[in-house]
């Protein structure tokens, strides 16, 4: 499953000896990382490794204060998140990624809305149907399954929803997708949907970039993983090769340094 | 990861044939039916009911007075579409009442600078150049008034309770100022009056046709545009839509324009009702306002409007306070009334939020 058989492809996207101080906390040191096409990496470290910031750093929300990313194999500058958007990185949160009150539909479409063609178009009007279509295959796609897609989605369970923010980003990203926990708030069998869902979002040949404390579940479904210790990143390999005592050990920093 | 072999994992939900919970969706009247909209449209209907009773010879249940329910009702109804749109998108305005008393203020000074006060009258393209001026001047103020809660809402990052109690304040002053202490200004053409304000069509008056047919327009855009969905997304989740990548602060400001433009219009149709402004008749227009639109089943936190609601919101203040009289109650009382049923609204729309996060 998790075996480095792929050939070698290419890269959707890369940081490379990042690093970001806030005030006097150096959260960054040397953190690089590399996500290929079809691959699922998993990002892993202690609380307060600087996972998140490494994220935020990657989705254009922090600038870092040297380094260099790359999206699509081409070195880029963020700016903001709809920079990084518009290069083909989505990201699905932990959770505040939808509408409550909207329905499943708007929430698929929203900052994407299809507009009705001609002069009703003009004025803004929403296409409906195509839009209901559109999200439909693309649940299908996926193998999401939703009691109707035109519920407000807060009618949804906390697996439905996270399902959702996926499909999403990845009906809307061309490169990567990043996710910070995306299981934290979910129970296991609603984890084990969204754990499978991420393999299959991988097929369809996004890059996935995945935050998570879950080490067993982590090293199921990711082909590599990487550990941030303090600021920086001390092992990167494929999840075959790992265990979780392994990792648990990197972690908090036993072995760091002297590398596996 | 030890459930993972024993659960049957995922066939259940992974197979979207097999979700059977989704239940057929009813009929579109039956799902109309239990809308609150529809509720407070039969709360209208039994009021109705009930004050013709109670009224003398039934004169409240008559072409006249249903008349002057729809002229009476039209600012308030305006009022509240500007309000609706921005409590969907989670902002709150108390300003719309002092904006239509400024606007109507500085409209009616205009209005009297170019059409020379009383003499005007005979000259019709004068005359209607005067009136045409003064609409437009209206809606400008009103919008201005807008401009300005938006700024401060928007890009000062001021709560908009706080932001519109200050600028409510302002506005007042500055009517005051502009006319003489609160004097209310007169000598507009007199066919503001009987081409407008008091023009029926059939026994519809004019400008409570124009309100509908703004409604209408207000609920296609929630309906059916993208303007209405980000507008709604904005107010369900600021988070998520500034995620999903709106743009949240311009859309803010066109809202607070729009509804700003409309107690504009709202101005200009109380001069052409009363031919002179009535400073000192809109102070509970604010209150009126967010009541109607609340028992109506727009959210306070935002994130669902419902345009008919409103509507019938406002019909109910209107039946409510126009009923108290025909009955021979005290004003005193019909604000006491206005009062409980806000808090009646705001009791429903906590019930309904409890709902929904069960
Ligand atoms: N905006 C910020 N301002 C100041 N310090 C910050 C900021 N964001 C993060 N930090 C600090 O940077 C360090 C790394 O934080 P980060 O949130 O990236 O860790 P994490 O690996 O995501 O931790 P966790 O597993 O708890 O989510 C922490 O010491 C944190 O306090
Ligand atoms: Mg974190």
């Amino acid at each position: 499953m998790s075996v480095d058989t792929t050939p070698q492809k290419g890269i959707a996207i890369a940081a490379e000896h990042v690093s970001k101080k806030f005030g006097h906390v150096q959260a960054l040191r040397d953190a690089s990382i590399q996500v290929r096409y079809g691959e699922v990496v998993g990002l892993c470290g202690d609380n307060g490794a600087g996972k998140s910031t490494f994220l935020r750093i990657l989705q254009g929300i922090y600038h870092p204060d040297s380094g260099r990313l790359y999206i699509d194999h081409h070195p880029v500058t963020l700016h903001s998140v709809r920079d990084a958007q518009r290069l083909g990185v989505d990201t699905v949160h932990q959770d505040l990624a939808l509408a409550p009150e909207l329905s499943v539909i708007d929430n698929m479409f929203l900052g994407h809305e299809t507009l009705r063609s001609g002069i009703l178009g003009r004025f803004g009007v929403l296409a409906h149907k195509e839009m209901s279509e559109k999200t439909d295959a693309a649940l299908r796609e996926l193998s999401i399954a939703l009691p109707s897609l035109t519920v407000p989605v807060r009618d949804l369970s906390g697996g439905q929803r996270q399902a959702l923010a996926v499909a999403r980003a990845v009906m809307w990203s061309r490169s990567a997708i990043l996710m910070d926990e995306p299981t934290a708030a979910l129970g296991a069998r609603q984890s084990e949907i969204v754990s499978q869902l991420i393999r299959r979002v991988a097929q369809s040949n996004l890059g996935v970039l995945v935050v998570s404390h879950d080490l067993p579940r982590l090293l199921t479904f990711a082909d590599r993983i990487v550990v941030l210790w303090r600021g920086e990143s001390v092992l990167d390999e494929p999840a075959a090769n790992l265990t979780v005592p392994d990792l648990v050990a990197t972690m908090v920093g036993y072995r760091s340094g002297e590398a596996i | 990861m030890a459930d993972s072999g024993k659960i049957p994992t995922t066939e259940k939900t992974i197979n979207p044939e097999i979700d059977t919970r989704a239940v057929p969706s009813r009929s579109f009247l039956l799902r109309w039916m239990s809308t609150r909209a529809a509720f407070i449209l039969i709360v209208d209907l039994v009021l109705i009911v009930f004050f013709t009773l109670l009224s003398k010879n039934h004169v409240f249940f008559s072409v006249a007075n249903f008349k002057s329910m729809l002229l009476n009702g039209t600012e308030i109804m305006l009022l509240a579409l500007g309000l609706s749109m921005l409590l969907g998108a989670g902002e709150f305005d108390l300003s719309l009442g002092s904006n239509l008393v400024l606007s109507s203020v500085i409209g009616a000074n205009l209005m009297v600078a170019v059409g020379g006060g009383q003499t005007v009258g005979n000259q019709l393209p004068h005359v209607i150049l005067t009136i045409f001026l003064g609409l437009l001047i209206c809606l400008l103020a009103g919008m201005l008034f807008g401009l300005v809660n938006g700024l401060l809402i928007a890009y000062g990052r001021i709560n908009s309770l706080i932001t519109t109690l200050g600028t409510m304040g302002i506005g007042l002053g500055l009517a005051l100022l502009f006319s003489k202490n609160g004097q209310d200004i007169t000598g507009f053409p007199i066919q503001l009056q009987s081409e407008f304000g008091l023009k029926t069509i059939g026994s519809f008056p004019v400008p409570a046709l124009l309100a509908l047919a703004i409604a209408v327009v207000l609920w296609a855009i929630v309906a059916h545009t993208k303007f209405g969905r980000h507008t709604l997304a904005i107010g369900s989740s600021r988070v998520a839509a500034e995620r999903a990548g709106l743009r949240i602060k311009p859309h803010l400001l066109k809202l607070t324009i729009i509804a700003g433009g409309l107690a504009g219009l709202a101005a200009f149709v109380d001069l052409a009702h009363f031919q002179t402004t009535v400073i000192s008749g809109h102070p509970n227009d604010a209150l009126i306002a967010v009541t109607a639109v609340v028992l109506g089943g727009t959210l306070l936190e935002g994130g669902r409007i419902s345009i008919f609601g409103t509507i019938f919101g406002v019909a109910l203040t209107m039946i409510l306070r126009n009923g108290l009289v025909i009955a021979g109650i005290y004003s005193s009382y019909q604000l006491v009334v206005v009062g409980v049923v806000l808090i009646i609204a705001v009791g429903l729309d906590r019930i309904s939020v409890y709902r929904r996060s069960v």
